[in-house]
């Protein structure tokens, strides 16, 4: 139990300092938010586009879909701000030589590597997210009560997480193909997955994004919880978080061992 | 008990054969071809806390290889390491609570943040109680000359100003091994002398186990009690330092300045005793041992070429003795 204190503690020490330097490059930071911003527009037009040809998407209407998409922007941003130094592992590390660096530092690497997470930009997806969320819900006559609110927070951050892990089982791909971040990005593109209600995936995919790879729990659960349609699945999702953790760590450690004994 | 032991000590690498050409590209992104590259054979070491060890040897002769195993970065292909009583590759988390490194001009700092931002995060790492990291970092800062880089940011220091702080913040949780691969390269004389002064205080205070790999062989001169040298992956000397030059260094350099030379000695004149190793107008530099000849019977024999006005003796130094030595000059 100290160690995860300890270790807690680290992982902020480690965000802070990066938050600290990301800050001394501002204008980075609000070019980056800004071009995410648009990004997700872009979004948002197609799946308006979509509705302006069918009222409605196996089942969801345009407004449900629309809040499925917020409740997604949420969990993303987290995910962008705590884990996007996933994406890092190769290039920045493996490639550099600086992973040697935080294998001799007398703490997990994996702790190093998503405490020097410095998205800033991810604050666009969030904005966005929170305004799409909470403009729909008020379209669709949801009342914003303080119970709902917590929901949110809560499956949002678990949602991220359940991202995190998936995202960490990917990241291994690094050790191995550090030299280019194609594939990398291919896997870390999965989530787009949750961008639509699975309803409109045949069987296979549906058992895919729900308990192999569970997207499904990002968004789409919690958004059936919240429209009144489907109360309970998205209760299982701490857990499947937890479990995708332990399992993405042992993963993740059994990759390094492999890693240490080729050697670069 | 020693604090280091390396036991039969193996890797070997699988690099990839290539093949010249297109086609040959193409063939080896299908199918490649393994080559076994032994890059450390067979070492044995045994290291007693508080001893300073250089160890060199040529690139590629297995230098990096033999720290990043010790450190723990790498798994051997055979063999065992025991450093303080654990497998450094086996308990790596715990195995680095307990030792410092260097690599070469890698920073272990936080790059755009102030140096002491770093040293900061290292306290919370290592778990540094306060008053030791106090007393450390007063003392560091003293002997290394910090005060004024300590708020500037690390991007912003110079080589010789980054490496002061790098070895601060590789000592600063009282590590009782440091491993040091290259850590003066590039650096002025002051910086470097600096460096190894520091080396060598804290050694003396705090027993600390010094493994320094350089190039630079003043650092081993100046540092290390005992050299370790590698040659294609196998340990070919390990022992004092002193001795290794007694044993392997015998021979003295002189250089004589020679008036009104009359004609090239190194044409005319051929003696067993000693070489010739250059010569110019009116000096000439020779090399000799002294189970062969003295200094007298040279003079007395070069007497006969010009008039003598100076003579310069030098013994070897660890450089000229390890140049001898890669040259190919047989050894044990």
């Amino acid at each position: 139990m100290n160690n995860i204190i300890h270790n807690a503690k680290l992982y902020l020490s480690f965000l802070s300092a990066s938050l600290k330097e990301m800050l001394i490059y501002r204008l980075d930071c609000i070019a980056g938010m800004i071009s995410q911003l648009v990004t997700q527009l872009v979004e948002v037009i197609f799946i308006w586009i979509t509705f302006q040809n069918t009222d409605n998407l196996a089942g969801w209407r345009f407004e449900q879909s629309l809040l499925l998409y917020g409740v997604m922007l949420i969990s993303i941003g987290i995910v962008d701000f705590c884990f996007d130094e996933l994406y890092e592992i190769g290039p920045k590390y493996i490639r550099n030589g600086d992973f040697d660096k935080i294998l001799l530092r007398p703490v997990h690497p994996l702790i190093s590597i998503i405490g020097a997470s410095n998205e800033f930009t991810c604050l666009g997806y969030l904005a966005l997210g929170l305004f799409i969320t909470i403009s729909m819900l008020i379209k669709l006559a949801i009342p914003i009560t303080f119970f709902l609110i917590i929901k949110i927070i809560f499956f949002s951050i678990i949602g991220a997480m359940i991202i995190g892990a998936i995202n960490t089982i990917f990241s291994i791909a690094s050790f191995w193909t550090y030299k280019s971040n194609e594939v990398i990005w291919t896997f870390f593109r999965m989530y787009t997955f949750t961008e639509y209600p699975i309803d409109i995936y045949n069987k296979f995919i549906k058992f895919l994004i729900t308990y192999i790879l569970p997207f499904a729990f990002v968004a789409y659960y919690p958004t059936m919880n919240y429209l009144g349609i489907d109360k309970y699945m998205t209760y299982l999702s701490p857990l499947i978080a937890i479990i995708f953790w332990i399992i993405a760590i042992k993963i993740w450690n059994w990759a390094l061992k492999r890693y240490r004994s080729t050697g670069n | 008990m020693p604090i280091i032991e390396v036991k039969n000590l193996l890797k070997k690498y699988k690099i990839i054969e290539k093949e010249p050409g297109m086609i040959g590209y193409f063939k080896n992104l299908i199918h490649p071809k393994y080559k076994e590259f032994t890059a450390v054979n067979n070492i044995n070491i045994t290291i007693e806390p508080g001893e300073l060890v250089g160890y060199i040897g040529e690139n590629g002769a297995g230098k990096s290889t033999t720290i990043k195993m010790l450190t723990g970065l790498l798994t051997p292909t055979s063999g065992q390491v025991i450093i303080d009583g654990l497998v450094p590759y086996e308990k790596r988390i715990e195995n680095n609570k307990k030792i410092g490194a260097v690599f070469g001009q890698k920073t272990q700092l936080w790059w755009d943040l102030p140096v002491i931002e770093s040293f900061r995060l290292i306290k919370k790492m290592y778990k540094i109680p306060e008053n030791e990291y106090r007393k450390n970092l007063k003392k560091f800062t003293e002997l290394l000359q910090l005060e004024e880089l300590l708020e500037k940011q690390v991007k912003n220091l110079s080589l010789g100003q980054k490496m002061r702080c790098e070895i601060a913040a590789t000592f600063l949780h009282n590590p009782k091994i440091v491993y040091l691969d290259e850590p003066t390269i590039g650096l002025d004389v002051l910086v470097k002398e600096n460096i190894r002064k520091f080396i060598k205080d804290i050694n003396k205070e705090k027993n600390t186990t010094v493994i320094l790999t350089t190039h630079d062989l003043k650092d081993i001169e100046d540092v290390c009690d005992r050299i370790i040298l590698l040659d294609k992956g196998q340990i070919i000397y390990d022992g004092e330092k002193q001795k290794f030059k007694d044993t392997f260094g015998n021979s003295i350099t002189a250089e004589i300045l020679l008036k009104n030379k009359k004609e090239n000695i190194t044409q005319k004149l051929y003696d067993e005793d000693f070489e010739i190793i250059e010569e110019n107008e009116d000096n000439i530099k020779i090399k000799f041992s002294h189970d062969k000849t003295t200094i007298v019977k040279i003079v007395q024999i070069l007497s006969n070429y010009g008039d003598i006005e100076d003579i310069h003796m030098k013994e070897a130094e660890l450089e000229d003795i390890l140049k001898e030595i890669y040259r190919g000059v047989k050894i044990c």
